[in-house]
């Protein structure tokens, strides 16, 4: 048989592609979960990002708005999280699934109005050079901003976190926010800021979703990959770069699983949509073998709420 | 220069308790000070209004007649006070060079060049690159003393730094704190430990229930002098009555050996020891070379070799803790809060994690709260636990109440042998008292004790025969008579 180099760079510049959204949200979510907090909001912030964005565009016409108008809707949303958890002190994980309730049930609610509308063009960068190279160019060239700004996200992320001071402070409040606070850090400030970057990003992989990957409003479009993206933070052992290898193995799974419908091969869809969660329990089983890597990679104060004395 | 500090008229109260009653106090540079006071006493309050980490209700501070508003750490930090606190203030994860530069401003390549001046100064040997949860406490508090001078303090707070440190590396911090207080650096030493203040400090500030109690000069005082001062009355010396004990065994430990998979862990060799009724064994040596592992083997949270263990000529090597404690033995482990009690649970329902097939604390799957809770408040009265309220959290007792709840706990079924790891570690005067001579009473009553213990004092006087832990080998058994702590001392650091 022979194998269409076209083809193949297809299937790759898909699965890059699909990867997109998941990278988006999980470096977000890393960098949350990193200054200790645990946001399983993530699937609602998604979607609330689907729906600003895509109404925005519609009703503004202006791409530039709707993309950051997602991403503002991310941090309003994340803000109403940090409130909660931060401010009054509620438990993480009962907020963050009430965050994505929430987030579901109103994007519903306002894309009523939207649902049928076609979307708008993205534009895309460098169209010109895509038939330069066989197989290389098209997989490198002719993509939009978002997807170019994803693939560089986990190296940014990984300097910011090693390299930086404020990186630094961030790890040190997700490691022990007690002695952060008692070292003069505000705990709850970096916290909060760390939510509503999350917020951010979570926001603009929503706006992917519905502006540039499939460019219309349907209900629920985000369909789980909010789940996926916690998953692969874990998977990642909360690392960045390791977030970029997981969203190519775990948006590969989605691509496959159309292909494999397509070419006819019966596994079925359930157990491929599964995946992913079984890879990270693995994942999760194979790392938690070694006691000291897991405490060295776990933010130690995950998901617990921190009172100031006094 | 000369640095002054004063403390005038401080008062905090909390809510049903004043911590902090109108203190006044001055310091000087060029001294060693030490604050003396039992647990609870005030002097973690005063030390953490002198950091920022608390803000008084009246009162001031001077440094150099300079009026100073702490009003955080970063105050403090700015105002030339550093503290290292009891429990360490140290990001785990991260390496001990980020944890060095967290709160700096300077640029990591001249801030990592003033880290080593000051290592190779006072003879610190760190690796800047590993993680700290790497570090031994040692280290750890010697992260924490780097940390403070980076900043050139003029004052230099140590809250309870001995209480996780090895002798060894204790007298290496004094070494430190005198080298600190000659190049002008004022000191103040918070402990309830009379020796070491006898041993490091010039002045001694003793405090009771938020009170200054008396400030004088160490050469005036001397350790009863200061225990009384602390506790507020006299304290009997406790001296244990050496009887002549039986020849009866109760427990023999035979070729005991123990390999750990855990490369931070010891492994035992070849552990050979019997006890008799009515003995106390004392088992010495610097923390960390297997006395835990020893107390875990010996109370069944690690399963040996069946005929290893003779409990009163039954094989019980591998039961686990509830089946041995049906043999009537009894275990009181090192970590009060992680291993002996569970903090968030209310004492009575501490009380029934000690749990008998005889002790009816269940009916058919249900849990017998009256009879729990008369079990308890036996326990509360019988062994002086300082509270009438059973569905107190756990947490909320003091180390000492604690501590007497466990023994208590685990004495009330008039066990045959009680198994205790450091069970004095961080008390204070009164509560050490308590314990040891409910110890003696115990061995009174001819049963014994196998005693693991840091202590070398609290081993020598309660102890009937004495064996040296080292790196996870039993010394050779030896009558308490015989030992010195000299001794002691050469066979824990593993001469002969």
């Amino acid at each position: 048989m022979i194998i269409d180099i076209n083809f193949v760079g297809l299937i790759i510049v898909s699965i890059m592609a699909s990867a997109v959204p998941l990278i988006l949200a999980s470096c977000g979510e890393l960098i949350t979960e990193r200054s200790g907090v645990l946001n399983l909001g993530v699937e609602g912030m998604m979607i609330i990002g689907a729906i600003s964005g895509f109404a925005l565009m519609t009703v503004t016409g202006s791409l530039i708005i709707a993309v950051f108008g997602a991403m503002l809707a991310g941090v309003l949303i994340s803000t109403i999280f940090a409130f909660l958890t931060q401010t009054l002190i509620t438990n993480h994980v009962a907020t963050g699934l009430a965050l994505t309730i929430f987030g579901i049930g109103i994007s519903a609610m306002i894309g009523k109005n939207f649902v049928g509308i076609p979307g708008k063009e993205f534009p895309v960068l460098f169209e010109g050079l895509k038939d330069t190279i066989p197989l290389l160019s098209p997989i490198l060239f002719g993509h939009s901003i978002v997807f170019y700004f994803a693939f560089a996200l986990p190296f940014i992320t990984s300097y910011f976190l090693k390299k930086t001071k404020i990186g630094l402070i961030v790890r040190a409040v997700g490691d022990s926010p007690e002695s952060a606070s008692n070292q003069g850090i505000n705990v709850r400030f970096v916290r909060y800021a760390c939510i509503l970057y999350g917020g951010a990003m979570c926001g603009l992989a929503g706006a992917y979703l519905s502006m540039i990957y499939t460019p219309q409003w349907i209900e629920n479009m985000t369909g789980g990959r909010g789940w996926i993206a916690l998953a692969l933070v874990v998977f990642s052992t909360w690392n960045p770069i390791k977030i970029l290898i997981g969203a190519m193995i775990f948006g590969g799974l989605t691509i496959i699983q159309f292909h494999m419908q397509a070419i006819g091969v019966r596994i079925p869809v359930q157990f491929l949509t599964a995946l992913p969660y079984i890879v990270t329990i693995i994942v999760l089983v194979v790392i938690s073998r070694d006691s000291r890597k897991i405490r060295l990679s776990t933010p130690s104060s995950l998901g617990k709420s921190f009172h100031k004395d006094n | 220069m000369n640095t002054n500090l004063k403390i005038s008229n401080v008062t905090k109260i909390y809510p049903g308790c004043v911590a902090n009653d109108n203190v006044s106090l001055e310091f000087n540079s060029g001294k060693i000070y030490a604050l003396l006071g039992e647990n609870g006493a005030g002097k973690s309050t005063l030390v953490k209004i002198l950091s920022g980490v608390i803000i008084p209700d009246e009162g001031k501070i001077y440094l150099n007649e300079n009026n100073l508003e702490l009003n955080s750490p970063s105050d403090a930090k700015k105002n030339d006070i550093g503290m290292v606190f009891q429990h360490f203030n140290l990001f785990e994860t991260l390496s001990v060079f980020e944890n060095l530069i967290i709160d700096s401003d300077e640029e990591r390549e001249s801030l990592r060049e003033k880290i080593d001046s000051i290592m190779r100064k006072y003879n610190f040997s760190i690796d800047l690159d590993i993680p700290v949860l790497n570090l031994s406490a040692g280290q750890k508090q010697k992260v924490e003393i780097i940390r403070c001078l980076i900043r050139n303090p003029k004052v230099l707070i140590m809250d309870e730094p001995t209480s996780v440190l090895t002798e060894q590396e204790t007298s290496e911090l004094f070494l430190s704190l005198k080298k600190f207080s000659e190049e002008g650096i004022l000191i103040i030493y918070i402990t309830h430990k009379l020796k070491e203040v006898m041993q490091l400090c010039d002045e001694v500030a003793v405090m009771r229930r938020g009170k200054l109690v008396s400030v004088s000069e160490i050469k005036n005082e001397n350790i009863e002098s200061l225990a009384n001062k602390m506790v507020g009355q006299n304290l009997k010396t406790i001296k244990k009555k050496k009887v002549k004990t039986s020849s009866d065994q109760l427990i023999k430990i035979t070729n005991l050996n123990f390999t750990s998979e855990d490369p931070f862990e010891t492994n035992l060799m070849d552990i050979n020891f019997s006890v008799n009724r009515g003995e106390c064994l004392g088992i010495a040596g610097i923390s960390g070379n297997g006395q835990s592992e020893l107390f875990q083997v010996l109370s069944g949270e690690i399963l040996s070799d069946k005929n290893s263990i003779e409990f009163y000529k039954n094989y019980i090597g591998d039961l686990n803790p509830q089946e041995r404690r049906e043999y009537l033995m009894a275990f009181s482990p090192e970590d009060r809060l992680e291993q002996a009690a569970i903090p968030q649970m209310k004492i009575f329902e501490n009380v029934a994690l000690n749990n008998f097939k005889s002790s009816n604390f269940f009916n058919n799957g249900l849990i017998n709260e009256n009879k729990i809770k008369e079990h308890s408040k036996k326990i509360i009265s019988d062994f002086n636990v300082n509270t009438d309220n059973i569905d107190l959290k756990s947490q909320f007792l003091s180390g000492g109440n604690l501590q007497k709840l466990i023994i208590g706990r685990e004495l009330i079924t008039s066990p045959d042998l009680l198994i205790c790891f450091n069970p004095t570690w961080g008390l204070d005067v009164g509560a050490i008292n308590y314990i040891h001579e409910t110890l003696i009473k115990i061995n009174e009553q001819n049963k014994s004790i196998i005693l693991i213990s840091t202590d070398t004092d609290e081993l020598l006087k309660l102890s009937d025969k004495i064996s040296v832990i080292h790196k996870g080998r039993l010394s050779k058994i030896m009558d308490s008579d015989e030992v010195t702590s000299e001794k002691l001392g050469i066979l824990m650091g593993g001469g002969n």
